[in-house]
Formats: structure tokens, sequence, C-alpha cells
């Protein structure tokens, strides 16, 4: 996506929201940088998650979690305008990223006391590459969840329901421990 | 509960979106089961992890002058903003005034024209964090401890910010900042959890209308907890200092970090 200039459009709506919406720039920008997997498209997604947002502000209902609400529209845009071009189906779903993991429920207690271990050592970089690895979709749930959002606004961020949520997160969260675990055997 | 029932659990409990009865249960099952506990434990660890060690990625400043320059927000310094919202007001506290005058209800009319003027705190406090945020230097000092921070306000007020907590590994400090509250000028002390900043301002509070109702107990202080557009705020005052602390943390979050101010360890 190339970066367009975009100007002020949103009227009244759009103005009253403006600081506190900029305040959320850098937790979209978190976001977006672990969505696209680099700091260019991040940007663009960021940028054009605004103008979206501007253009859209007078559907905005007060009172309500307006970061949720941005996020929302930052997912739909990743999502019609980066995993539509990657045009790749191995791409962009935590189960067919991921096949060899286990469902949540069938993978209990499978570390102990050696995963313990390796949970309280891990680095920066081990966390940052066992996130990328996994799907759009469970990157997103744990981003969302990370971000403090209640089930019920990933759910809406996300377009599924409450209980796609928590097994989406159960299984993200599986795999994440996997791939950390699987770090610490190398 | 059996382990099965058990493990769905464990992230909600993290979270406390468990009931009361739940929790409990929850406990005593893990109390008992080392299975559980071990995952319990690893589930938390796991948190801890993508918090503390997931590298952050703010916007760039570049990004934040681009954002802020294509969806324009009035800004303007607090004491040109005490008299926008004091001409804004004068609707308001002429009426007050004339019923003051002429209609015996002088108590209750005071706590009504008291309740607003506390509002316009919170609605401060508010804007000041949102500054913060938006801000390009939010920070005139970054931190090395509050030992670092605290001393550079030295000269640059007229009162001296008593702020005993130096942040710690759930709160890292992050620096510090002169700003404005209301007519006045304040200490701005940035802290960070997870991916939010708090901000805490701190400022002397003579003359500045105080909330009259929804006081709670915080330790050695009276807090008030106040609620606007999304973001929470809990005021106190300690002498002749006010405090005002703002974030769109989860509340107990925040109430965790108050504590920790009021009555630092």
């Amino acid at each position: 996506m190339t970066r367009r200039p975009w100007v002020a459009s949103g009227g009244n709506a759009g103005v009253a929201l403006g600081r506190e919406a900029l305040a959320h720039a850098d937790a979209l920008h978190h976001l977006a940088r672990y969505l696209t997997r680099n700091t260019v498209d991040a940007e663009d997604l960021v940028q054009e998650t605004y103008a979206r947002a501007l253009r859209a502000a007078e559907q905005f209902t007060p009172g309500t979690n307006l970061k949720a609400w941005l996020c929302r529209i930052l997912q739909n845009t990743f999502v019609s305008a980066y995993r539509r071009r990657r045009n790749d189906p191995t791409v962009g779903g935590l189960d067919t990223v991921d096949p060899g993991v286990p469902d949540a429920a069938e993978e209990t207690w499978l570390f102990g006391d050696p995963e313990l271990d390796q949970l309280r050592k891990v680095v920066d970089e081990e966390i940052e590459r066992a996130l990328m690895s996994l799907g759009d979709d469970a990157r997103a749930v744990i981003l969302l969840d990370l971000e403090g959002l209640t089930e019920v606004e990933v759910a809406e961020v996300l377009g599924c329901a409450v209980g796609t949520v928590k097994s989406r997160l159960a299984r993200a969260r599986a795999a994440l421990r996997r791939r950390l675990s699987d770090y610490a055997r190398r | 509960m059996q382990c099965e029932d058990v493990r769905p659990l464990l992230l909600d409990a993290q979270r406390g979106r468990l009931a009361p009865a739940a929790e409990a249960a929850l406990g005593t099952h893990l109390a008992g089961c080392p299975a559980c506990a071990t995952e319990d434990q690893a589930e938390r660890l796991l948190t801890e992890a993508l918090e503390h060690h997931l590298p952050q990625c703010p916007a760039p400043r570049a990004l934040k002058r681009r954002l802020a320059a294509a969806w324009p927000s009035p800004v303007t310094t607090g004491p040109a903003r005490w008299h926008d919202r004091l001409r804004s007001f004068a609707p308001v506290l002429a009426a007050a005034a004339l019923v003051l005058v002429t209609v015996p209800f002088l108590a209750s009319v005071a706590d009504v024209w008291r309740a607003r003027s506390a509002a316009v705190l919170v609605a401060e406090a508010v804007n000041d964090h949102v500054r913060v945020l938006v801000s390009q230097h939010p920070l005139e000092v970054t931190s090395g401890g509050m030992h670092q921070v605290r001393p550079w306000f030295e000269g640059r007020l007229d009162f001296a910010p008593v702020v005993a907590f130096g942040g710690d590994a759930d709160f890292p400090l992050q620096g510090g900042a002169v700003g404005w509250f209301v007519d006045r000028k304040a200490a701005t002390f940035v802290f960070r959890r997870r991916l939010h900043l708090i901000s805490l301002f701190v400022f002397a509070c003579d003359g500045l209308p105080w909330p009259v109702r929804g006081a709670e107990r915080m330790g050695s202080a009276e807090i008030y907890p106040r609620a606007l557009r999304g973001f929470t705020v809990l005021l106190w005052r300690v002498g002749d200092l006010g405090y005002a602390l703002v974030s769109d943390i989860d509340a107990a979050e925040l109430r965790s970090l108050a504590e920790r101010l009021i009555d630092p360890a």
C-alpha cells in the first residue's frame, strides 16, 4: 500500500474525536507492526485506519470504547488490504499456519516444570519470534487481549462470537507456549 | 470442580473475570492439584513474558505528526483554556449567582455548582493526559528513577511535588515534565503499564473546586474515582497538594498504582 495524503473530512464528529483518537496511535501501531510484520506496512495501515476512522466518525457511539472501535477499523483494513494481497492460502489462519498444534483442551499439562523454567528465562527476541510465527488470527487475538480489550470487544473487532474468541485465544496461547518450548529444546 | 473444568477458567481468573464463588472454587482446586497449579503458573508466566518481553512498537513521531496534521484538534495552553472554559461556563455561573441571591436553597445550589466545577477538574485531567499521549515530546526528563526525576523539578515549580513511589516492574516510571493544570503549573509524572501510559499530575490545590461526593478511603487518603470518555481518573489531596492520576488502563490496575503512590512500601 502506498502512502497517500488524506484530509480532514469527518466534520464535527471527527474533530470531537480528535485528540482522543490520536492518543491511541501507539497501541494501534504496536498492533499493526505485529500484524503486518514490518514497519513500513504498519505505518501505512495505521494511517489508513485513521483516515477511515475520520470518515466514519459519525458512526462512533460516544461512551463506548474508542480504542476498540479503532482496532476494529484497523483489523478490517488489514484483512481487506493486506491479507488478500498476499494471495497465499497457507497464510491467514491459526489452523493453516500451525497444523501441528493440538487443541488446547488436549494439550493439558504438556510441558510441566521444564516449560516453567523456559518461560522464566524467555528473552525479547524469542517471544517476538514465537508470536510472529503464529497465524494472523492468533496474533490478533493475543495482541488484542494484551491491549486490555474485553472478550466482547475482541469479538467485535474480529467479527466473531465471544466463544470463538475464547477458543482462539486458548489455542493461540497454547501454540505460543509450544513455540517457546521448542526454542528451549534446541 | 474437575481438571477439565479448570483449564478454561485460568485466563479468566488472571483477568479478574470470575465471580467470587468460581474464583474460590478454582483456588481450592489449584491448592490440591499440582498439575493444574503448574498449568496456572505457566499461563501467568506467558502473560508476564508477553507484557514485559515483547518489544514495544510505538508509533514513530513522524507518523504522529502526519496523523495530527490530518486530524485537526485545537490545542491551547493551560491558562487560555481556563479562560475559554470560564467564558463557556459564564451563563451557568450567572444563573447560579441569581439563584443564590433570590432562592433560599443555598446549600443545594452550591452542591450543584461544586459538582460541575469538580467535573472541570476531571475533564482537565483527561485533556492533559491526552496531551501527554499525543505530544511529540511528552517528557522533558526521561527517567533514570525518581531520584533523577524529582530533583529536575527544582526551580521549575513554586512547590515541591511530593511523590515517594519511584516506579517498579509493574509500573515503571518513564519520566516527567512541567505542564499546566487548570490555571497553574503542575508536575507531570508519567508511568507505564504494558503499552499504556499513566499520567500523574501534582499541583497546588488551593482555590480549586474539589468533588464533594463519592469519596473512598484508600490507605491514608480519600480518593475520588471518576470515569470520563473511556479514561479513569483518581483524584486525591495530601496537605496543600492535589493529585490526579489518569489512564485508560483497567480501573483496578490504576487503583493498584494509586495505592503505591499514596502509601509507598
